[in-house]
């Protein structure tokens, strides 16, 4: 899947998790830059992204996942 | 020797010296004096438990090793498990067994007579065996790779100002400092020794005092009317609160002034707005270690189960925390109860709310501000009663008691000119800390001109000097 279209799908699953869209995705954004990605709802956005694009993650792709860049390359890898 | 006693005075001082003026040099003679200054530290505090200390240290480095060795994925498990159990089962020995026994024997015969074993709990256990737990995990995750020098290793586990209480701090951030030269910067220096004086003021103006309130009403409860309960009630809350953010900013004030760097321990926890945020600012280093090898990998493996298997992982974790703190039922039904509250929080979606600095850029907070922390005030303060009871029962008469009819009467037993004073000081303490609550600690006040940051050390050592009380002891030694 294009980098692109990781981008948009990942949008709508986090505005759908947040409920809101004050945030741009960037490869260097965090979650501590996004209001409400919490330890709690992460693991909503994780179940999510899982779902959407019909992947699964292992716990150890969680601890490499140190902004959004690192988990667009996780997702594109298991894609 | 406690960070606010003469002696400590002297060994820093002479440690501070050595540190700055005869092995500035070297990095690894600041160490060589690091790590033998440390050893000395704990033995003075207790020297029949140093060994258990120099195992840990031994144990878990060539673990660590061992893990990153081994090819095979099950092999490498393996391992890890072991050093898990291994560690897990040292301190479940020297902390939990007697509980542990006394439950089971209890189920088995309710009629038994106990009789516990005398076994001491070495100092400092739960908070190094939780640090290399967190070593060992990420050695495995491949988040770092272990390390080859067992004396920096052994420096950075045994490194005084952390080694009694915490912060319990991860070997990444606190190794790569130790390997550095440090280099000799006042103005560090300067904010670390800013950061103990107001560690000192919680502790021995704030804490210390609210002690004096506290225990003889504890000690006698059942006498006292439930308005009395209620407001002793929150000067405990405050005193848990003084003693052990007192204790954490002398840790880290103490370690800046050897140019090393602590984790923040307490951010202003009573200024959040739900429970959720309260957590991300109370015990900050225990409540990300929690996070990151207890809540993550349970929530991980329950996350279909979406927001049940949240709540299961919350209240899993926060029964851990509370068993963390010691063998004793009234920990556990703190935590539990502490994993309860996030269950609202989960399902009302109140955790989205942004956990930023509360009322951020505004002298006072707004009336929506002033409720949601009073109710996280009064939330924290009621599970603070089972952290202070020595047991259930008394923790749970001790509530009855408050809410009771007596709860509308004038709080007689408390109420006079002395402990009036005090509340005055409780103001100022957390008036302090609303004002700097942005900061990186509570007295971070360098931006502040020259007149006044003099003037409010003078207050403060003022009040050390008159309004001060001698102790001997923190409240978290015992954990």
């Amino acid at each position: 899947m294009e980098r692109l279209n990781v981008i948009t799908k990942l949008e709508t699953i986090l505005a759908e998790v947040l409920e809101h869209k004050n945030f741009v995705i960037t490869d260097e954004l965090t979650a501590k830059d996004v209001d409400g990605w919490d330890s709690l709802s992460h693991m909503m956005i994780i179940t999510h992204i899982e779902k959407s694009f019909d992947i699964k993650f292992k716990l150890r792709d969680l601890n490499k996942l140190n902004n959004v860049g690192a988990l667009i390359s996780v997702i594109q890898s298991k894609l | 020797m406690i960070f606010n006693s003469y002696d400590f005075i002297v060994f820093i001082v002479v440690v501070f010296v050595l540190y700055w003026f005869v092995f500035k040099n070297s990095a690894k003679y600041q160490n060589i004096l690091l790590l033998i200054s440390s050893l000395f530290f704990y033995c003075w505090a207790d020297w029949r438990f140093l060994g258990i200390l120099v195992f840990n240290i031994l144990f878990n480095f060539y673990l660590a090793k061992k893990i990153d060795k081994v090819n095979k994925e099950k092999t490498k498990q393996l391992v890890l498990w072991f050093g898990i159990i291994v560690n897990i089962g040292i301190l479940g020995y020297y902390k939990y067994f007697n509980f542990f026994y006394e439950s089971i024997q209890s189920i088995i015969d309710p009629n038994a007579s106990f009789t516990a074993l005398s076994i001491l709990i070495p100092l400092g256990i739960s908070f190094y065996t939780f640090q290399t737990l967190a070593y060992i995990i990420d050695v495995y995750y491949e988040d770092i790779a272990p390390y080859n020098n067992l004396f920096v290793f052994s420096t950075y586990m045994t490194y005084f100002p952390k080694l009694l209480s915490g912060p319990i701090e991860k070997a990444q951030y606190l190794i790569p400092q130790l390997i550095t030269k440090r280099p000799f910067d006042y103005y560090i220096i300067v904010d670390g020794l800013r950061q103990i004086l107001w560690g000192l003021f919680a502790k021995i103006v704030i804490a210390e005092n609210c002690a004096i309130i506290v225990n003889p009403i504890f000690e006698n409860y059942n006498i006292h009317s439930g308005s009395t309960l209620f407001v002793v009630g929150f000067f405990y809350m405050i005193q848990l609160y003084a003693d052990f953010s007192g204790y954490s900013n002398m840790a880290i004030g103490v370690s800046k002034l050897l140019g090393i760097k602590l984790s923040r321990n307490f951010a202003t926890p009573f200024f959040s707005l739900n429970i959720g945020d309260f957590w991300r600012k109370w015990h900050m280093s225990l409540t990300s270690w929690m996070l990151n090898y207890i809540f993550t990998p349970l929530s991980f493996i329950l996350r279909s189960y979406q927001k049940l298997g949240l709540i299961i992982s919350v209240v899993f974790t926060f029964l851990i925390v509370g068993l963390w703190h010691g063998a004793n039922w009234t920990y556990v039904v703190f935590g539990l109860i502490h994993g309860l509250y996030f269950i609202p929080v989960i399902y009302s979606g109140s955790m989205n709310i942004s956990s930023a600095i509360v009322d951020e850029n505004k002298w006072l907070p707004s009336i929506f501000s002033i409720f949601k922390m009073a109710i996280l005030f009064m939330q924290v303060m009621l599970v603070a009663i089972f952290f202070r009871a020595e047991s259930i029962s008394m923790a749970i008469n001790y509530l009855k008691g408050i809410f009771s009819a007596s709860l509308l009467q004038i709080p007689y037993a408390v109420l006079n000119g002395r402990n009036i004073l005090i509340v005055l000081l409780i103001v100022v303490f957390l008036g302090l800390e609303w004002i700097n609550r942005g900061k990186a600690h509570d007295l971070e006040i360098s931006n502040y001109p020259k007149i006044i940051r003099w003037v409010l050390y003078i207050f403060i050592f003022l009040l050390l000097l008159f309004a001060g009380q001698s102790t001997d002891a923190f409240i978290y030694f015992q954990f």
